[in-house]
């Protein structure tokens, strides 16, 4: 079926997270139809499993209450969650775009109120916890999820427990027969803010993330720092549950090498120096960070920043890209190098390693349109007709306030597109 | 216009009907309320309910709508109804989610409850439906100050989605800092090589466009009104002023390079010592063949020395990076490279900043031979043949030096962003005082002026840190605090050519964002679509001026009278005017001293034996209000003795709640904002540090009261502190019961 | 040689980089070094050497051509290649560490006595005599590298190990006298002075 909602002078963003949203919604309060889909059962993206933003250390999710906001008061973006793009076809001003929808197995009459959650019994591995926790197979993904509405994981249906799901719902949200749904729509440009994804840390071998317990990615300390996370806060090393004081961050990991991600992945330095004031507010003078680095890139004002933290006692930095982690007999990595200042080479035991890991375009496992421009990392440069745009971090690696400027610039390039395609028509 | 004609539904779904004598609700609407019609659903929020209170307000004539169910922030789009006035109680979220399980909390639960359906009857009786602004202008042409490189996106960017600008470059031709550069950084794949600047291409398109003007050799002599109606007097070279009328405004008037003079330590001002500046003149000159000195001699060797007079400790240069400047060297080095490879060209820095895609220029660079030296200068010396530059190797751990034909300093952005208004108060305080002295200062600023804006606090956007015109610059990096005037590019913050024009099409989006909400009298970020706006009754005015002087936004004028005159297009409705005002004359049609006043009133109050202390929580709505929703959420289990009422913003209350909580026998009255101070996190920058201060002087009050200081706190609360606020609402529970019932209770 | 040295010297002047580039076996990746020193913290015998290969570039760089060429830093390397696999740039650093050995031995400045160095020159010499190594020779070669009585007690304590060898058919003492050649061993002769040739004119040296 052809969507009749959308029309030539729909602007479509594909991806819901900050990037996504800000395009959909300044494009919308200019007056704009536009139609946001995102893959999850959320908007918010990567953000929003952020425990603090630098430089002010302050919650990604007062920045999503403000923008849900202005989404709940807009009748000018239709949002659909669990979409996905499956082809682009037409040119500058008029695209078709198939758009598969995934069974949320929860209409829209959930009121929230959680009550199949209490009846299923499955767990199922936290998708919004990078697997760090579980949860029911029936689930909000997280406390400013929105939709305010309830999942239903597949691996329960056609299972007592989907049964379950559905009998404890008194509202008649649980619709255990919902089908994948494919839908046509005519649009006139596309945003494509689709994001990022963390490198695979398994792929750089001497850091043993795939073998040691306490060598974890920058972004699983995130979901550790934060009180809603699964530790409720408490940097608690994964081997044996004991607090991490002292703890090692590896910058570059994957960035800036050849082997791994060829450019530089811009917000690693800064999110570091801002992890390692998480290790601050959980221990004070007592916790210990180390940043093992190349090149601190913390461009601007965000100087203050570093200046700020180098004064911190707590703090230590050694420019040494780390050769090689070997776990001891107490599962404390090991970490080998050499500091290139001067010549001092090293083999530092720590209870946790944190490992800077870069940014990779998400887009790289999305089936882009062909006339869609990539730069030599995957990162979307526009397409050859002008008719769609990247946004945000789906464009480079960019850090949220640059992410939202880029997708506020890409929200105008898509107003152009439709507004020329009216002064034809019209 | 018809009669008002109020009702109320109440949700029995979501186990409230189960928890809650959902009876006595309906009576208390009804009777206490006075609520015409009361009506209870069992799934209010289905479509069936809805289409109950839709098919009331287009049949039976309701005007005001109270709902009675979850949080104000859950099913809004379902309770949306644009045509009626609506209040919400919270029963779900503020009730039946936070309160502890059991019969014994029976009792207070369905208090609670009780006073929820008051509080929101009562709010919605002094409620009006506000219809938006109608003395808004409609002018959606766009004003960018500044041709440069930033300046003309915008304008080319707002002219082609079909908006007229009009650009104002005070220069003699378009270009800016832009035309003086030989070659760019480069900007798309494969960031190897400098590109063309695409300045002159930009230049020949804005002036042809037919829906942008251009004034050169021109400032602005004065900038009056408001978004959608702002006048502007653009004074010329030949002395010549015209007036233009535009509807918002791009600031992009770039910045201006460190004077190199003044860093002497590194050979500033001596011979065959230059800045990038200084270097992109000579490499224009040579026009693409060998660069040459300023003496004419051929260049074998030049060293870049990265960070001069940047990321400064010692307090004497400038504290921060300016972003762009390794890859201005880099590019720089190429210059010599790409034409005779024998050209030793050394970049010097201590950490290299190329961020993104820059690593493929720093490769480039690197196969083409520049020399990179991790290093700290300590000082440069010129013969006037040769220049000789002391460093300290960071690498090979030694001092040392090298030779070279020409040393280039990369020195920073120095920001021009006009008056500093922390500056220019004081000076305008003394002239108004009277003060010779200042009043010559006040005109010597006001040269300076980049806007010169007739507003009551100043003539330009408030700066941030370093004397950028910043706001907001994480998630909503566009918001000044001038409504409708949006900074862009490296006025804002230190950037490069690529972030500058990026910068500049998302400015040009806000700034057609504002002539689009102002030409509907709406407001703009972060209430963007609301329709009320402040009045002020001002036969009740006193003219103390703290409206005009505390609101963040600069929305408030004083007419000749001395009254406050507000620019509702301007105001971005938090309300600080109405926390402000002493006498209480200011007011939204929905959200008012009243409506908040009310509320606080209707509550039910034990007497003195109960045991049951009462305390009013004043909750932001932005970060605190959905702190205790998820609270809710996560079932956290708090206190039942709290009533909560959500602020538009700390900033908007007024003292007189707290003075009538109090004599109403309240026990404690607590308030939740935003973090204030340089990390501030209040979306309306400044109220949640003039709710504090404000607050820092209700100790007379209580005083006078006979009350004890505790009985009003105020505490920073983050939109994740959901634990946070159960602890500290059960906290100062126990520190009332502790010092006791409140002695106003009596007199009531 | 050092009339080689002092070639390079006034024809490169104080651009060793330059030299590097143009003489060393994958010199011309030097300038792609950007400091990150994981080549160092990689190295299995890092605690050996005098200067990592990190720090060797940084020299190379900052023209200290008799530091580094002195240096016995790069005759520690094993070619276990952990470097070149790490490296974020790419660099082929175990071929440019034995490709500065090889220019400091060319240009006579390698430290005389560097065991590597030692044990290279006599496995060289002894394999273009005929083409083939002469293992007893080559051994005794060995023993007798630091004088005639420690040659002897070298040979006195390998004893055994020689016996086993020989029991095993894995030694045979009549190599002495000359032992196996190849068929033709006056033309790999040819052929490794027509390399030498092909080398020394790429790289600029002045013949032999």
């Amino acid at each position: 079926m052809t969507d009749s909602i959308a029309t030539s002078q729909t602007i479509l963003v594909v991806g819901g997270g900050i990037s996504g949203m800000t395009a959909a919604l300044e494009a919308a309060e200019c007056g704009k139809q536009v139609m946001l889909i995102e893959r999850n059962a959320t908007l918010g993206g990567r953000t929003s499993l952020l425990y603090r933003y630098f430089p002010k250390m302050c919650h990604p999710t007062c920045g999503l209450e403000i923008n849900l906001r202005r989404l709940k008061g807009n009748r000018n973006v239709r949002v659909m969650t669990m979409t996905q793009v499956v082809s682009v076809i037409g040119s500058r001003g008029d695209y078709t775009v198939t758009l598969k929808v995934a069974p949320r197995y929860v209409n829209d009459h959930c009121t929230g109120c959680g009550d199949c959650a209490k009846a299923v019994e499955a767990e199922i591995d936290n998708p919004y916890e990078y697997g760090l926790a579980k949860t029911k197979a029936a689930y909000l993904p997280h406390a400013m999820a929105y939709p305010q509405r309830y999942v239903i994981d597949a691996s329960i249906i056609n299972t007592p427990d989907g049964e379950k799901a559905l009998a404890a719902c008194k509202v008649g949200a649980v619709d255990l027969a919902m089908q994948e749904e494919t839908i046509v729509v005519k649009v006139g440009t596309v945003v494509w803010a689709t994001g990022w994804k963390p490198y695979d840390a398994a792929k750089i071998q001497p850091y043993g993330y795939d073998r040691y317990a306490n060598v974890i990615t920058s972004l699983e300390f995130e979901r550790l720092a934060d009180p809603k996370g699964p530790t409720g806060g408490k940097l608690l090393r994964p081997s044996d549950g004991r607090e991490a004081k002292n703890i090692a961050f590896i910058q570059c990991a994957g960035s800036r090498d050849e082997n791994h991600l060829r450019h530089c992945s811009r917000i690693c330095c800064m999110a570091s120096l801002k992890q390692t004031q998480y290790v601050r507010e959980a221990y004070g003078d007592a916790g210990k960070s180390t940043v093992y680095y190349i090149d601190l890139r913390t461009i601007d004002r965000l100087e203050d920043f570093y200046v700020k933290v180098q004064k911190d006692t707590t703090v230590s930095f050694v420019k040494s890209k780390v050769a090689k982690i070997v776990e001891d007999k107490d599962a404390n990595p090991v970490l080998h190098g050499v500091d290139t200042e001067g010549y001092h080479r090293y083999a530092t035991a720590h209870d946790l390693v944190v490992l800077a890991v870069g940014m990779e375009p998400e887009a790289n496992g999305i089936k882009l349109p062909d006339d869609m421009l990539l730069d030599s990392s995957g990162f979307i440069e526009g397409s050859r007709d002008e008719g769609m745009f990247g946004a945000g971090a789906a464009t480079s690696p960019l850090d949220v306030n640059r992410s939202v400027q880029s997708a506020t610039a890409a929200a105008l390039r898509a107003i152009k597109v439709v507004y020329k395609t009216a002064t034809v028509e019209g | 216009m018809a009669d008002n004609k109020f009702a109320a539904y109440i949700c029995s779904g979501c186990g409230i009907g189960d928890k809650l004598d959902v009876g006595t609700l309906e009576k208390i609407a009804k009777k206490e309320g006075k609520i015409q019609d009361v009506k209870t659903h069992p799934f209010l929020c289905s479509a069936e309910g809805v289409q109950l209170i839709n098919d009331d307000i287009e049949k039976e004539g309701v005007t005001h709508v109270c709902i009675a169910a979850c949080s104000r922030r859950a099913k809004t789009e379902a309770f949306h109804f644009p045509t009626a006035v609506m209040s919400r109680a919270n029963l779900r979220e503020g009730v039946l989610w936070v309160i502890a399980e059991g019969e014994a909390h029976d009792e207070v639960r369905q208090e609670m409850a009780d006073d929820y359906v008051r509080m929101a009857c009562a709010e919605l009786k002094k409620m009006k439906l506000p219809d938006g602004n109608p003395n808004h202008g409609g002018n959606k042409r766009i004003l960018v100050v500044g041709g440069g490189m930033s300046g003309m996106t915008s304008a080319l960017e707002a002219a082609e989605a079909g908006y007229e600008v009009v650009i104002v470059e005070k220069q003699a031709q378009l270009g800016g800092w832009g035309a003086k550069l030989w070659k760019r950084v480069p900007f798309k794949a494969p960031y190897a090589d400098p590109q063309n600047t695409g300045v002159a291409e930009l230049v020949s398109l804005v002036s042809s466009h037919p829906r942008i003007t251009v004034y050169l050799g021109s400032h602005l002599a004065e900038t009056a009104g408001a978004p959608g109606r702002f006048n502007i007097k653009i004074a010329q070279e030949s002395g010549a002023v015209s007036e233009e009328a535009v509807g918002a405004i791009v600031q992009a008037t770039g910045f201006t390079s460190y004077d190199i003079a003044k860093l002497p330590e590194l050979g500033g001002g001596k011979a065959n010592v230059t800045d990038q500046a200084g270097l992109e003149a000579l490499a224009q000159s040579a026009n693409g063949a060998a660069i040459k000195r300023a003496d004419g001699k051929e260049i074998k060797s030049v060293v870049f020395l990265q960070c001069a007079g940047q990321r400064d400790e010692t307090g004497a240069h400038l504290p921060y990076c300016s972003g762009h400047c390794c890859a201005t060297s880099i590019k720089q080095a190429m210059y010599f490279k790409d034409n005779n490879p024998d050209i030793n060209t050394v970049v010097m820095y201590q950490d290299l900043r190329v961020p993104g895609m820059g690593e493929d220029f720093y490769r480039s660079a690197q196969n083409k031979g520049v020399t990179f030296t991790k290093g700290r200068a300590t000082g440069v010396e010129s013969t006037g043949a040769t220049c000789t530059v002391n460093f300290r190797d960071l690498i090979l751990d030694e001092d040392t030096s090298v030779s070279a034909d020409l040393v280039v300093l990369a020195t920073g952005q120095v920001p021009s962003a006009g008056v500093d208004l922390e500056a220019w108060n004081p000076v305008v305080m003394a002239a108004d005082n009277g003060s010779e002295d200042a009043k010559q200062k006040k005109a010597e600023m006001q040269k300076i002026s980049i806007l010169n804006l007739n507003y009551r606090q100043g003539p330009d956007m408030p700066q941030f840190k370093y004397g950028f015109a910043d706001s907001h610059f994480i998630c909503f990096p566009y918001e000044t605090r001038r409504t409708g005037i949006y900074a862009a590019g490296p006025v804002r913050r230190p950037m490069d050519m690529l972030q500058a024009t990026e910068d500049a099409t998302g400015a040009a989006l806000k700034a057609i964002q504002a002539v689009e909400n102002a030409s509907l009298g709406r407001a703009a970020h972060p209430r963007s679509g609301d329709l009320s706006f402040p009045t002020a009754r001002l036969e009740g005015c006193t003219q103390c001026k703290r409206c005009t002087v505390e609101c963040p936004f600069g929305a408030i004028d004083e007419d000749e009278r001395r009254f406050p005159k507000f620019n509702e297009e301007r105001c971005r409705r938090c309300g600080t005017c109405m926390g402000a005002c002493p006498v209480r004359v200011i007011s939204f049609e929905n959200y008012s001293v009243d409506t908040v006043g009310a509320q606080i009133k209707s509550v039910d109050m034990p007497d003195e034996f109960s045991e049951k202390p009462r305390i009013l929580i004043l909750a932001c709505e932005n970060d605190a209000y959905p702190a205790l929703d998820m609270a809710g959420l996560s079932r956290t289990v708090y206190s039942a003795f709290v009533r909560i009422i959500p602020v538009r913003c700390l900033g908007s209350v007024n003292t007189i709640w707290i003075t009538d909580a109090l004599n109403a026998g309240y026990d404690g009255v607590m308030m939740m904002g935003c973090k204030k101070g340089d990390d501030y996190q209040c979306h309306f920058v400044k109220g949640s540090e003039l709710a504090h201060y404000r607050m820092s002087k209700i100790g007379d009050t209580l005083s006078q009261l006979g009350l004890e200081p505790e009985r009003v706190v105020t505490h920073e609360v983050a939109i994740t502190d959901n634990a946070r606020v159960a602890q500290y609402i059960n906290d100062y529970v126990a520190q009332i019961n502790e010092i006791g019932m409140s002695p106003m209770k009596g007199f009531v | 040689m050092s009339n080689q040295n002092q070639q390079a010297v006034a024809r490169y002047q104080n651009n060793f980089l330059k030299e590097v580039e143009d003489r060393v076996e994958d010199g011309d990746w030097v300038k792609m070094c950007m400091q990150c020193g994981v080549c160092a913290g990689s190295c299995p015998l890092g605690d050996a050497w005098e200067h990592t290969p990190q720090k060797i570039f940084m020299m190379i760089r900052a023209g200290k051509r008799e530091e580094v060429l002195k240096s016995d830093a790069m005759w520690m390397c094993t070619s276990c290649y952990n470097c070149i696999v790490r490296c974020p740039r790419k660099l082929p650093i175990t071929h440019i560490m034995h490709g500065l050995a090889n220019y400091a031995h060319r240009m006579n400045l390698a430290p005389q006595r560097q065991p590597t160095r030692v044990i290279a020159k006599i496995f060289w010499d002894n394999l273009v005599k005929t083409g083939r190594v002469n293992e007893l020779k080559f051994s005794l070669a060995m023993y007798f590298k630091d004088g005639f009585s420690q040659g002897i007690k070298n040979a006195m304590a390998m004893q055994s190990a020689g016996l086993g060898l020989m029991k095993a058919k894995r030694l045979n003492p009549f190599e002495i006298f000359g032992g196996h050649k190849c068929k033709d061993s006056s033309g790999i002769k040819k052929m490794i002075a027509k390399a030498r040739e092909i080398e020394d004119r790429k790289k600029g040296y002045t013949p032999l």
